[in-house]
Order: C-alpha cells, then sequence, then structure tokens
C-alpha cells in the first residue's frame, strides 16, 4: 500500500509542470563554485515578484529611483551574473558561450558588438523583438579578469531606457524611439 | 475448663425478652414533645448574592475578553513582524535593482565606448 502511495506520489510530481521559463529569460548557469573563486561577485535575481516588491520600495522623491520606478514597471525579471577574478580568465569559457548560444535564438536581434583581441573583451547587446517590441534584453560582457551576464525580461521601453541616460552612467546610445523597432528575419 | 467457661458466657450473653412493662417505662421518660433543634440561619448580604448569581458568567465573559485582547496583541504583534520583514525584503530587493541596474549601465557604458573610441593602430577590433 505505502508503494502505492509512493507511486502515485511521484506520478503526480512528475505530472506537475515545471515553472517555465518567460520568454526572453535566459537560462543562466549558478556558477556557484565560481563565487568562492571570484574577488568580486554580484548575483542578483529579481523574478517578477520580488521585482514588484523592489519597484514598490523606491524612493519616489529621489529622482534617479523615480526614473527606474517607471521604467521596472512594466518588467518582468532581471538577472545579473557578475564575477570578477584575480587572474586571467578562470571562469568557464564555455558557460558563457552556452548563453551566448541562447540569445542566438529566433527573436533575439544582436544590437551592439564589439570584440578587442587586443585587450581580449567582447561585449555583446542582444534585444528579444516580439511584435515590434523590446520584450528581453541580454548583455553578455567578458573581459580576461571579468564577465558578467545581464538579462531583463519584459516589456522594455526603450524610450525609458533611453530616459535613463546619464543616470547610472547610462550612455547615450542613439536609440531612435520614434521609430519601431523592427523584428528580425526569421530564421 | 474452657467448655466451662464457653458454656458460661453462652448462658450470660444468651438472648434474653425484655421484662413486662419496659417499654412502656421507657416511653414515659422520654419528654412528651422533643424541642427541635435550634437552626441556625444564614442570611447572604445581596452583594453576595449577586456574585454568586453572576459571578461565573463573569468569569466566562473576563476569560473570552482577555483572550480576544491576548489574541489580538499576538496578531498585532505578528502583523507588525510581517511588516518589517516584508519592509526589509522590499528594500534588499530595490538595492539589488539598483544594483542590477548599475552594473547593466556599465556594461552599456563598455559596450558604447568600445562602439565609439577608434580602434587604436594594430588593434584587431570587430565593432558593429
Amino acid at each position: 500500500m505505502k508503494i502505492l502511495i509512493a507511486l502515485a506520489l511521484a506520478t503526480l510530481a512528475s505530472a506537475a509542470p515545471a515553472a517555465e521559463p518567460l520568454r526572453g529569460q535566459l537560462q543562466i548557469p549558478e556558477f556557484a563554485a565560481l563565487a568562492d573563486n571570484a574577488s568580486e561577485s554580484v548575483k542578483v535575481t529579481l523574478d517578477s515578484q520580488l521585482l514588484g516588491m523592489g519597484c514598490r520600495f523606491l524612493n519616489a522623491d529621489d529622482p534617479e529611483q523615480a526614473d527606474v520606478k517607471k521604467l521596472c514597471n512594466s518588467l518582468q525579471g532581471i538577472y545579473v551574473r557578475s564575477y570578477t577574478f584575480d587572474r586571467d580568465f578562470a571562469y568557464p569559457k564555455a558557460d558563457v558561450e552556452g548563453v551566448r548560444r541562447q540569445l542566438s535564438g529566433p527573436g533575439w536581434s544582436r544590437i551592439v558588438e564589439a570584440r578587442s583581441n587586443k585587450e581580449n573583451t567582447n561585449v555583446d547587446v542582444f534585444v528579444l523583438i516580439d511584435g515590434g517590441k523590446a520584450k528581453g534584453l541580454g548583455i553578455i560582457a567578458s573581459e580576461p579578469r571579468e564577465f558578467t551576464i545581464v538579462n531583463i525580461v519584459g516589456n522594455i521601453d526603450l524610450e525609458q531606457l533611453h530616459s535613463l541616460e546619464g543616470k547610472f552612467g547610462v550612455p547615450n546610445l542613439e536609440i531612435e524611439t520614434s521609430k519601431k523597432v523592427e523584428p528580425p528575419k526569421k530564421k | 475448663m474452657s467448655e466451662n467457661f464457653e458454656n458460661e458466657l453462652r448462658r450470660a450473653l444468651r438472648p434474653i425478652d425484655a421484662p413486662a412493662g419496659f417499654t412502656e417505662r421507657v416511653m414515659r421518660a422520654l419528654p412528651a414533645q422533643r424541642e427541635p433543634a435550634p437552626m441556625r440561619v444564614v442570611t447572604e448580604q445581596p452583594a453576595q448574592r449577586l456574585m454568586k448569581r453572576i459571578g461565573i458568567p463573569m468569569a466566562f465573559a473576563a476569560a473570552l475578553v482577555l483572550s480576544v485582547v491576548l489574541g489580538q496583541h499576538v496578531a498585532d504583534v505578528q502583523g507588525e513582524r510581517l511588516a518589517d520583514e516584508r519592509e526589509a525584503a522590499g528594500l534588499a530587493a530595490s538595492h539589488e535593482l539598483m544594483q542590477a541596474l548599475r552594473v547593466t549601465s556599465q556594461k552599456l557604458d563598455l559596450a558604447y565606448q568600445a562602439v565609439k573610441t577608434p580602434p587604436p593602430a594594430g588593434d584587431e577590433e570587430n565593432r558593429t
């Protein structure tokens, strides 16, 4: 009888739908072992619930936070992994390439690609376009002693992102807000 | 010897009828009417009566009020604790959010600089 109950529970557990990642959400490895070896690490995992909570607690009187508050209400998740090391290439390049491969999937467009062979610095900025709107942002920046993966999920209002210029050191990306982003060609 | 003693004892203790007129003599010796034993009447004070009548309901009511007050207090304390925890989680999330946007902006800046800065001679760069 106990075996039957256990079997029934196991069947139910296997039949339960796993939480599917949102469109635009990358499968970022945990990099748990890296945090111990890194001299500095930033790990931010904000799903829609935590993001909503974080947005509510932003100070609307602070102009910087007020702008972020406007932006983050339409977002569904922010995921950041950033590690700095004391020696060169102490991180698994294969894992970073694995994330990069996800960004070559349908819908994703690379809007910035910067490679410097001299400094071994690669920065790629990707945007997921769906229905003419940006639904996800992915940044992969790898340097010899540092690598960073940023994934922002949700309705990314490029105009609002544009309004953050000058804050947090966000550069003028010359985003044309009057034009709609062209959907990527189907592969 | 012992048998004699037992016989003597049995004869002495044998049931005998009361002599004639014994009952009448005893009845005549009794008083004609027995006086009732004096009873002590305890008269309750009105306050005591009131206390006896409402004491138990009052105790129940007091217990009820106490439990409601205590329950409310416990609920308030728990509510405050939950609100504190929620606030702490919210503040932590907002800090993480700002940190995430700082990292994002740093990397966007890196990309921007890489795209905008002209490459030095000899540096093989691929910019888009």
